[in-house]
């Protein structure tokens, strides 16, 4: 348990240097729940009978810059378009609260927004499949203010294995390591999240530029193939990149591993897709609950990935990507973005120091976008955006 | 066009350093304040390009990036014969401004129109970046007056098909952030040969918003009518000649031209064969008569270099402008209309658009309605 002192102690810390957030589904939740609607879920008010996320409990979290991830799902028909929506969800989020987010594109623009006492927003792509096989289109979602790209969601795209999906690839496809070089080349982040282990050692080959786990936790304290191995984890110090921990419980803990494996079983048998997070497949969830109570994770879980994922990656290579609003469950004492306080009182009390609570917070993950323009500046001035495409590249052999 | 990324900074966004622009009219110059900058009594030829070279052309439907498209590697600034358009032939026929079609292939619809849509406006960035110093991007009236004191050719995005929407208003916006500046009206479900649907009109009041021009070449009448009613900011036809003249669907009746002329909007002659004809004198019939019906604020040019499409003789690339102005010159055009026709027509239209879009951009927000809850 934390303690008092402790919580205060975590509430300052923040307050100098607030919670970079790798990842928030709040524009796919308002793009499920209301179409966009955002009177009908106005983030300036409390919304926690139907969101994680709002401005009041960014505040009360700590939270100092989001990248707000404009997922779409891999079974979409229509995944750019969509993926443009999403884009245009988060602009009128900005113009809605000028007070409270700030748009971001660069790590300049997140220090102001910190000095501003305002919340850098800025946004993250989740899955390859929103480029369509197009480098053109990366360059066009670059263009708009996009500064990752997760390779791949839970499905395979063409040119990279997704870490929940049959092997394909074997890692990245030629077309796949032409695309890791253009994102270097704009000055956009290589998110390694939801890729197989071996995208991840192909992405890490490729990359000139430092990579980041957007939502990620460790696989030697929780064996599931969402979370990132140690072999991976080793090669952050020479890469630069980040691994930002993430809270979903199904990833951090074994039980909630297991128990989760039946409780999708459950939702498709009653023909819901398991992450459907519509009010009836929820019902059908929450029935589920009452038969097998679902294991809870907490604080503690959490903490203790990221004292593994310091000892296998180090200090200046972790990060915090909470997921909220992207997962049903979390864990308890971080049960939405008002929570990371007591993760930070949890590892204070753990023997974290100051100097390292504000790298994991806020200073890795600024220093790893200004990383990444930087060799996006020295690569623009060498060579000319790559017309590759992946008939091109990865045409089948004979 | 990097600097179209800053459009996600709100002190970026709201842009005043135009004052001139807050008057949608301002740019029509009516003859009594035209001053002259040719002899009238030098040879039609030196006329031509004396006027041009105060008033250069805005070319309306250029296809350049898409015929580049097909060579393994292209020099602008140098010249490249195998295309209609290059720098040196840009410079001779005194053009000043050019508005880039986004082709999309035949038949795409829903996220392959809206993927292709994406390429084709980062194909013609890639192509402005390859040619500093001959072309610079623009996005409003003065980001082409700056370019042309800066003695470059402005690039203008657009017109993309309506299909690059892809129905969504989002998407619209997006497009628009990513420059694109015109969008043509066929081809979709929510505006055909009934007019627009409820959806449709939404959508010309979102582009109204946003300062993306209506282009209503190949439009049904009915689509045509109702945006001529509906829209705040002056609209145009891309690529439209006179249908009395030469029988083409494209091409305009003249009770639609005395209807654009009323409400101040824009036709921009194609130069090409099918439908102008195959002389420079069958050119300047349509410019007259549409001068005659509309009115001289009323018609422009559109090359349509590059398309795919036969042009006239001696009018066969972008050079050729001045032996155009010179016949017009014969026939008795005088310099100021000349001088709406080649470019202050345009620049009014771009001008009006502008503050509409922030005039509009004062009073509501963006729209959040669907062709689903519209249209069904």
């Amino acid at each position: 348990m934390t303690t008092v002192t402790s919580l205060e102690a975590a509430r300052e810390l923040l307050s100098e240097f607030p919670v970079v957030d790798g990842h928030n589904d709040l524009p796919w939740a308002l793009r499920s729940q209301v179409r966009y609607d955002l009177d009908a879920r106005d983030i300036a008010a409390d919304q926690s009978a139907h969101l994680h996320t709002d401005i009041p409990r960014l505040r009360a979290g700590g939270v100092g810059a989001q990248y707000w991830s404009v997922y779409v799902r891999t079974d979409s028909p229509d995944p750019v378009a969509a993926t443009l929506e999403q884009i245009d969800c988060v602009r009128q989020l900005l113009a809605r609260h000028p007070g409270d987010l700030h748009p971001a594109l660069t790590a300049a623009d997140m220090e102001a927004a910190r000095g501003e006492g305002r919340i850098a927003s800025l946004m993250g792509a989740e899955g390859g499949h929103s480029i369509a096989n197009s480098l053109g289109t990366l360059r066009g979602l670059y263009g708009l203010g996009v500064r990752y790209m997760t390779l791949t969601h839970n499905d395979n795209v063409d040119w990279a294995d997704s870490a929940t999906d049959e092997p394909k690839a074997g890692g990245l496809t030629a077309f796949g390591r032409e695309v890791v070089r253009e994102m270097n080349r704009l000055g956009m982040l290589v998110d390694l999240s939801h890729v197989a282990a071996t995208t991840m050692r192909d992405a890490l080959d490729a990359s000139s530029a430092p990579v980041i786990f957007s939502h990620s936790s460790a696989r030697a304290v929780c064996d599931h193939p969402r979370n990132v191995p140690d072999d991976v984890l080793e090669r952050l110090p020479a890469n630069g990149g980040v691994a930002m921990v993430t809270f979903v419980p199904k990833f951090v803990l074994q039980a909630a591993v297991d128990w989760t494996a039946a409780a999708d079983e459950n939702m498709r048998a009653h023909g819901f897709h398991p992450l459907d997070t519509t009010a009836e497949a929820m019902k059908v969830h929450r029935a589920f609950e009452e038969r097998r109570p679902r294991p809870l994770a907490t604080v503690a879980t959490v903490a203790d990935h990221l004292d593994h994922m310091r000892e296998a990656a180090g200090i200046d290579h972790v990060g915090i990507g909470g997921d909220y609003d992207g997962t049903a469950f979390t864990p308890e004492g971080l049960a939405d973005v008002s929570g990371y306080p007591n993760l930070l009182a949890e590892l204070l009390d753990r023997g974290w120091s100051k100097a390292d609570l504000a790298k994991l917070t806020w200073k890795n993950a600024v220093r790893v976008l200004d990383a990444a323009q930087d060799v996006a500046r020295g690569l623009q001035a060498t060579r000319p955006p790559s017309n590759a495409t992946i008939e091109s590249l990865d045409a089948p052999a004979g | 066009m990097a600097d179209l990324q800053d459009d996600l900074r709100p002190t970026a966004a709201a842009d005043f350093d135009e004052p001139a622009a807050l008057f949608p009219d301002e740019g029509i110059v009516t003859a009594e304040f035209y001053e002259p900058v040719s002899d009238p009594d030098g040879a039609p030829m030196t006329r031509a390009r004396a006027i041009l070279a105060a008033h250069p052309v805005a070319d309306g439907y250029n296809g350049l990036p898409w015929a580049l498209k097909r060579l393994p590697w292209y020099d602008l600034e140098e010249g490249e014969s195998t295309v209609d358009t290059d720098v040196p032939r840009l410079r001779s026929g005194h053009v000043g401004a050019l508005f880039w079609s986004l082709r999309l292939p035949e038949g795409l619809d829903g996220d392959r129109a809206v993927g292709a849509t994406l390429e084709q406006l980062d194909l013609a960035k890639t192509v402005v970046r390859s040619c500093e110093e001959g072309l610079r991007p623009a996005c409003t009236a003065g980001q082409v007056a700056d370019a042309r004191n800066r003695g470059r050719v402005a690039v203008l995005l657009g017109p993309a098909g309506a299909p690059a929407l892809g129905d969504s208003l989002g998407i619209l916006r997006q497009l628009h952030l990513l420059g694109l500046r015109v969008l043509t009206l066929t081809g979709v479900s929510w505006a055909g040969d009934a007019g627009l649907t409820r959806f449709g009109e939404e959508v010309v009041r979102e582009m109204n918003r946003l300062g993306v021009i209506a282009d209503l070449s190949g439009a049904s009448a009915p689509t045509v009518r109702r945006v001529l009613s509906l829209s705040r900011a002056p609209v145009l036809f891309s690529r439209s000649a006179a249908r009395t003249l030469r029988p083409h669907p494209a091409n305009l009746p003249d009770d639609l031209l005395a209807e654009l002329g009323a409400a101040k909007g824009l036709c921009l002659v194609p130069l090409t064969a099918e439908q102008t004809g195959p002389t420079v004198r069958d050119v300047a019939d349509h410019l007259d008569h549409i001068r005659a019906v509309a009115g001289a604020h009323c018609v422009g040019l559109s090359g349509t270099y590059d398309s795919g499409a036969a042009h006239p003789q001696e009018l066969g690339d972008t050079s050729c402008y001045p032996r155009l102005i010179a016949e017009l010159l014969r026939r008795g055009w005088d310099e100021a209309d000349v001088a709406l026709l080649t470019w202050n027509n345009v620049q009014r239209v771009l001008r009006g658009a502008d503050f509409t879009a922030r005039a509009a951009q004062q009073r509501r927000e963006a729209s959040t309605a669907t062709i689903s809850e519209l249209d069904t």
